[in-house]
């Protein structure tokens, strides 16, 4: 049972590497500078709020402790141009919807992580068409959010 | 028969001068003349996505080549939609939290990895010029790589690595910067790169040279009798380009530097001098001169060709071209400053890893 829970682990984390390893060494910020590799987190929780805010989303949710207490995490994600683009606005997450964030714990102790990957409980990809191929948007599908009016 | 074959030729003629404005991009059309402002300039107004998969530098594989064949064009769409593909995929639900010590990601993903694929938008083909798709968008030195640095400039190119650690991969979560001589990389928030900082998008995206990068690509011209402005969605930097003008004073310096603008036929050029010590493109130095070029090649296309020169930096100048491309996208606002809450972070961060450390060493 061990190593087949741990073997999707394993594939995600060689996904991670081919992105990071594909993706040009220029970014608005080094994460290196703000998160920490020596506290690695798990959240999972309900959406209290989105900010929907350059140069970085994020995502606040509601963590319920082991000893009873909650506490409130804000998830750094992307620039919001780009989902805006593809028709996802910060109503697209509504409050109360629980998701799970994998990260790491940002060097000030705050509550504070990268959103590493964020999903939906059952694993799915936030910000994704129902088709959920994040293959580039050509209007073909018919499931692809529509666009915002302009 | 005598006359059926002109006829059959001028059939074919017409067929091939149908075809060859969509084999043939920036090569004028008989049929497509460029719109022209009242003072009879081309009209390069308007919003433009400069997003492309072919890098500024040439990978290694292609040498000298310029141009990609159709199938070594569609390999590289196809790796970048296959990578979306998997990186789209649902993850286990029962992961566990990432590994202690980092997860190994290199370069600004400094060993914790950065955030989902879903926010990315580099854009989803290569550039296509005259009907040709292309390995680079150098293409002076013709190895499409940039030249090599000065002795000077490789110098403190390492002595930057060294001191920037955590923006190149290295990310133990301590305050090594202790441990060395002179300021370390978190003292001073005037030292931190000018895109943490919100001055200036990260890559260049501002130039000049304008260069493409992860995200928000999109430009807006705006163009009057006496200035061409260009708007960039990244950070909301704007370049106002005075046209038949001479550069400012060389002791006014600028972030992005000092632009001026003059038209040479149907192309407009704009020659940028009285950079800041720090301008947007990488290594580059106070003495940075870029020299570009925007003509209006078709209806949906301005073919943007650029040329730097720094000799404290580079051994030689060097030049790139690309394609900005038409897009009824519109650009929205960005007010980098008010959601920076990173750089707090990163500072704070500093400062309690500092301390942690005195605390060891008590």
């Amino acid at each position: 049972m061990r190593s087949m829970t741990t073997q999707p682990t394993v594939i995600g984390i060689a996904l991670g590497l081919v992105l990071t390893a594909a993706l040009p060494a220029s970014a608005h910020h080094a994460f290196g500078a703000e998160f920490d590799p020596n506290r690695p987190v798990l959240l999972k929780g309900a959406v209290t709020k989105v900010e929907w805010v350059n140069p970085h989303a994020w995502i606040h949710i509601a963590v319920d402790k082991e000893d009873g207490t909650r506490e409130v995490w804000m998830v750094e994600a992307g620039t919001p141009n780009t989902l805006l683009r593809r028709g996802f606005t910060k109503d697209s997450l509504k409050p109360g919807t629980v998701i799970t964030v994998d990260g790491y714990q940002s060097k000030d102790r705050s509550n504070r992580a990268n959103g590493r990957d964020m999903t939906f409980p059952d694993g799915t990809k936030l910000f994704m068409g129902s088709s959920g191929t994040g293959a580039p948007k050509d209007g073909k599908d018919p499931t692809e959010p529509k666009k915002p009016k302009q | 028969m005598p006359g059926r074959m002109p006829t059959l030729l001028a059939l074919a003629l017409l067929t091939l001068a149908i075809r060859s404005p969509a084999a043939g991009q920036e090569t004028p059309s008989k049929t497509w003349t460029v719109p022209r402002t009242p003072d009879g300039h081309p009209d390069l107004s308007g919003n433009y996505d400069t997003a492309t998969l072919t890098p500024l530098e040439r990978p290694a594989r292609f040498g000298d080549k310029l141009f990609l064949t159709a199938e070594e064009a569609a390999a590289i769409e196809n790796e970048e939609l296959t990578l979306s593909e998997e990186l789209a995929r649902p993850s286990d639900p029962e992961r566990e939290a990432p590994p202690v010590g980092g997860d190994g990601s290199p370069g600004p993903y400094g060993n914790v990895g950065g955030y989902n694929f879903f926010w990315i938008d580099r854009g989803t083909e290569v550039f296509e010029l005259d009907g040709r798709r292309r390995t680079s968008i150098l293409v002076d030195p013709k190895n499409g790589q940039l030249p090599p640095f000065t002795p000077e400039a490789a110098k403190r190119a390492a002595a930057r690595r060294a001191l920037y650690k955590e923006n190149a991969g290295e990310n133990t979560g301590e305050a090594w910067w202790l441990d060395i001589e002179g300021p370390g990389p978190y003292d001073d928030p005037e030292q931190r790169p000018l895109g943490e900082r919100c001055l200036l998008g990260f890559g260049s995206t501002s130039g000049p040279p304008s260069l493409p990068v992860l995200y928000n690509n999109l430009k807006r011209i705006v163009q009057t009798r006496d200035y061409v402005v260009i708007l960039v969605e990244m950070v909301h930097d704007v370049r106002i380009i005075p046209l038949n003008r001479e550069h400012a004073p060389k002791e006014i310096r600028k972030w992005m530097g000092d632009s001026v603008g003059h038209w040479e036929g149907d192309t407009l050029v704009v020659d940028t001098t009285n950079f800041g010590k720090t301008p947007a493109l990488f290594s580059a130095s106070e003495n940075l001169h870029v020299v570009e070029r925007f003509t209006r090649v078709a209806e949906d296309t301005i073919l943007y060709r650029f040329t730097v020169e720094d000799e404290t930096v580079w051994t030689e100048p060097w030049s790139g071209e690309y394609p900005w491309v038409a897009t009824d996208e519109p650009l929205y606002e960005y007010a980098c400053h008010e959601g920076n809450y990173s750089f707090g972070g990163i500072l704070r961060g500093a400062r309690l890893l500092e301390a942690e450390a005195a605390e060891k060493r008590k």
